[in-house]
């Protein structure tokens, strides 16, 4: 299919002796978000954490299988990681910002990619910030450190950052887990908006969430994709036994 | 039946004997306490006199030191001290830094496992072995790498490298400790936007870890700062600044030197005896506010990490440099370069040309500046990493060859009438018994004065003395005496207890000085693993019934056992390698027999070696056979310590 940006076929990863993840396949759907589900413990982080090579920090971690993106296997050799996680960036459980400026957190990434001219960076800064919700509230601050800010502000920042550097795809692993309902709210707003520019997938525990958000989503359990599809019918008329009892929260 | 209805709430003899229990340890503690108090007075004591008839501007300003002629002006030992130790950190510092950065982020699991201990048996390595090695092998080499610039080898610049070996280890396991105490989710963001490792560590981990960095530099200074027997063997002490200031080459006389070499011939109550505990004096003081600085900068760095990287603490933003202040850097480096450059050059041609030379130099480091912004980021992390594994590579090469020129010029003189013959011919043959023997009843001696005195003050201290003012009183002036370097306790010793008390050149003189000088280790190991022993264990076994005084002893402190018995180890172990303290107490240079009382005088392995390598031409193998037998004891004690950590970290999980 043309519309899918990404797609994994037959993943299979290993911490060590344990699997972790076992034959999953499904597609990323260009300018949609995409939302994973499961009980703690099932995979969805680790499959999430695959898409941009985030494993290979984690030394023990074999994996077999492919992840399709534009007509390359990203586990190819000749596939340069970091140019790969340019293109598709990352948003933390916990919001992680810099010990720095607002400023410095956002010019980080393209700095490190190169790009040296003042005023660009002022123009990327900005745009990140805009598209982030987050230019009104701090416009007028970016030189006070980012640990200043409230925890959804941080989280925000986060993404501004990783918008900063043009991103074709974002992964989000439990983006509001650390945060209070308000915060959670503008995130998810804020999803729905980035979807129009960018291609989102989320791992989420919050079944709501997925569900207000998402326009395809997966079900796993214990390293399977029990199902994966649009989210009005994952959550309507789902096909297996499972992902019903999850759904409508008999286990996990 | 009805007593115990009506009294079981009653007062009993448990409750009595623990109160008993806090006063007997209360009184060990005080003795502690005042040991400490009365070597601080004793040293500020008997520095008055000198400070009344030099003057204290005079002392410190004065650039003759002349002790024959009654002159004594500090200024040349003061500078000799900065300049050594300046050197030393100039020389560590990079060095400990990139393997530090090796070990904690390039260095695979594995490897990390190996290199940490090593980097840890430098710290093993008792200070004469240190100084032999620099008189055997360092002073020989650079005599040899710069014949026209050095007539003897004996230098600043010897000093300053064996100081700096000897200042690694301390910088690389702080250093490393903070990069290793940067939230991993900092790197994950950074990775995550496609920086490499490397990026990730130059513009993220180091900069967030630089307090911590800083500490470690300064935590090397303490260190190399109170260091005696090695700089004394190799620098040459001659008592002048350096002409010019910078050059590396001159001989320089160190403080901590000075006074090795003068106790022994003072004149007791004399002006000179004086200004040596003023000497004493400075040096404790300048070891007491690098230390206060460190303490500083290390108690910011863990509530900086402490728990929650998202409070609201805006000290951190400032620490990671924006571009503006790193321009400045930038330009500051350079000049420095160029200033450093200069200065070297010049020791070796004229002014004009090595100004010519520093310049051509600059250039260079432009160009390849300027160059390295078209290399990729990836060959940059491939050029870095090969950089830091070749300095990791180098510091292991350094401690193998300190310790396989040992092993292996040693071993042939190993022997068993090495072992247990008496030495002849001034040390040149025959053997060490009487120093083994002499090494084993002082560290025996030690553990007998100190282990019961500091045991009870870190269990008081812990336990009973709860957090007022004068616990933390006592606690620092126990943290100063921990940091005092060696050769002080040896002065204390030589005037406190050989002369004032009588005893004389003595084994009971050693011990006490050398008890003395482990007593705050001890106590502070102890009052620190007992400290960590959860609080749950605590409650629990009160909430069961037990007194104070049954947890303390019956859960408390077997709880923290393997953590007090590793400090004492390593603090015995320090001890049986000091030289300093044991010179003026308790050493003699040979004897023909095992002496039978404790108020007879001993020999001591390292003593030994110190007085064949400075003293006794023509006793080479005699000497490697010594230190070998030494850095066996002393290593071996270390290595116990480490293991039982590691068996202790296996069981316990909390």
């Amino acid at each position: 299919m043309k519309d899918n940006v990404i797609e994994i076929n037959n993943l299979n990863l290993w911490y060590g002796e344990k699997q972790a993840l076992t034959d999953v396949s499904f597609p990323i759907r260009k300018n949609k978000i995409s939302a994973l589900i499961g009980p703690s413990g099932c995979g969805k982080s680790t499959l999430l954490r695959s898409i941009n090579r985030m494993n290979d920090l984690i030394a023990k971690c074999k994996i077999e299988g492919q992840i399709m993106y534009h007509e390359q296997n990203i586990y190819d050799p000749n596939v340069d990681v970091n140019s790969l996680r340019k293109k598709i960036g990352m948003i933390f459980q916990k919001p992680n910002p810099f010990p720095m400026s607002i400023r410095d957190n956002i010019t980080y990434g393209p700095k490190i990619h190169g790009i040296t001219d003042e005023k660009e960076l002022e123009k990327i800064v900005e745009r990140s910030l805009v598209q982030a919700a987050l230019w009104d509230e701090v416009g007028d601050r970016l030189n006070q450190s980012a640990l200043a800010l409230s925890g959804g502000q941080q989280q925000r920042l986060c993404i501004a950052r990783a918008l900063s550097v043009s991103p074709e795809i974002i992964l989000m692993d439990e983006p509001t887990s650390a945060l209070d309902p308000l915060a959670t709210s503008k995130i998810e707003d804020l999803a729905c908006e980035l979807e129009k520019e960018y291609t989102v997938v989320i791992v989420t525990h919050n079944m709501q969430q997925a569900s207000r958000i998402s326009d395809y989503t997966g079900f796993m359990y214990i390293g399977k994709m029990i199902e994966f599809g649009d989210t009005e019918s994952i959550f309507n008329r789902p096909t297996e036994n499972l992902t019903e009892r999850y759904i409508t929260g008999r286990f996990g | 039946m009805s007593s115990d209805q009506n009294g079981f709430i009653k007062r009993s003899k448990k409750i009595d004997k623990d109160s008993i229990m806090r006063f007997v340890l209360m009184g060990i503690a005080s003795v502690t306490v005042l040991i400490i108090i009365f070597i601080i007075l004793f040293v500020f004591g008997n520095s008055i006199g000198a400070i009344k008839d030099i003057g204290i501007v005079e002392f410190l300003t004065g650039n003759t030191w002349k002790p024959s002629s009654d002159e004594y002006g500090a200024l040349p030992l003061i500078t000799g001290t900065v300049l050594v130790t300046a050197g030393a950190i100039l020389f560590a510092l990079p060095i400990g830094l990139a393997s530090a950065i090796f070990i904690s982020e390039v260095a695979p699991e594995k490897a990390r496992n190996i290199l940490k201990p090593i980097s840890e048996v430098f710290a093993g390595i008792p200070s004469v072995v240190y100084g032999f090695f620099g008189l055997i092998v360092l002073v020989p080499f650079l005599r040899e790498l710069f014949p026209d610039q050095l007539l003897y080898g004996s230098s600043w610049l010897a000093g300053s490298i064996l100081l700096g070996i000897m200042a690694l280890p301390t910088i690389i396991s702080v250093s490393e400790d903070a990069l290793r105490s940067v939230p991993s989710s900092f790197r994950e963001a950074s990775v995550a936007m496609g920086a490499t490792n490397w990026e990730t560590t130059r513009k993220i981990v180091v900069p967030a870890a630089i307090s911590g960095i800083s500490a470690a530099a300064i935590l090397g200074v303490g260190r190399a700062i109170g260091e005696t027997m090695a700089v004394m063997m190799v620098t040459g002490n001659s008592p002048l600044i350096p002409e010019p200031l910078w050059n590396i080459f001159d001989m320089v006389r160190t403080i901590t030197a000075t006074l090795a070499l003068e106790i022994p011939e003072v004149v007791t109550g004399s002006t000179h005896y004086s200004a040596l505990f003023l000497l004493a004096l400075i040096l404790m003081i300048m070891v007491l506010i690098i230390n206060y600085f460190a303490k500083i900068i290390v108690k910011r760095t863990k509530r900086k990490f402490g728990e929650s990287v998202s409070s609201s603490d805006s000290f951190i933003s400032k620490h990671i440099s924006t571009k503006r202040i790193s321009s400045m850097e930038r330009s500051a480096g350079l000049t420095l370069i160029f200033v450093l450059s200069m200065m070297i050059i010049s020791l070796f041609t004229n002014l004009i040309l090595s100004t010519v030379i520093s310049v051509i130099l600059i250039v260079f480091v432009l160009i390849i500046n300027r160059l390295s912004k078209k290399i990729r980021s990836v060959d940059k992390q491939k050029i870095a990493h090969t950089t830091l594994f070749i300095v990791m590579t180098f510091v292991c090469v350094i401690l193998f060859i300190i310790i396989g020129d040992i092993v292996i010029k040693g071993l042939p003189a190993l022997s068993f009438d090495f072992i247990t013959g008496y030495p002849s011919n001034e040390g040149r043959s025959g053997g060490i018994y009487p120093a083994i023997v002499g090494t084993v009843k002082l560290i025996i001696g030690t553990l007998i004065i100190a282990l019961p005195l500091g045991i009870t003050s870190g269990v008081y201290l812990s336990e009973y003395a709860g957090n007022t003012r004068l616990t933390k009183i006592i606690r620092s002036a126990i943290d100063t005496l921990n940091g005092t370097p060696s050769v002080v306790f040896g002065l204390f010793g030589m005037a406190a207890l050989v002369i004032f008390l009588g005893l004389g050149h003595s084994l009971i003189a050693g011990c006490v000085t050398l008890a003395v000088m482990v007593l705050p280790v001890i106590t502070r190991t102890t009052e620190e693993a007992i400290s960590a022993v959860p609080k749950d264990l605590r409650e629990a076994s009160l909430a069961m019934g037990a007194s104070k005084w049954e947890t303390t002893t019956k859960i408390v402190i077997p709880a923290a056992f393997s953590g007090i018995l590793t400090g004492i180890i390593l603090s015995l172990g320090r001890a049986a390698g000091e030289t300093a303290p044991i010179m003026f107490t308790a050493t003699v240079v040979f004897q023909s027999s095992i002496p039978s009382s404790i108020f007879d005088p001993v020999m001591a392995l390292p003593y030994h070696l110190y007085y064949l390598a400075a003293e006794v031409p023509g006793s080479t193998t005699n000497q490697y056979g010594t230190a070998l037998v030494l850095l066996i004891i002393v290593l071996s004690m270390f290595m116990l310590a480490s293991i039982i950590r590691y068996h202790s970290n296996k069981n316990i999980k909390w």
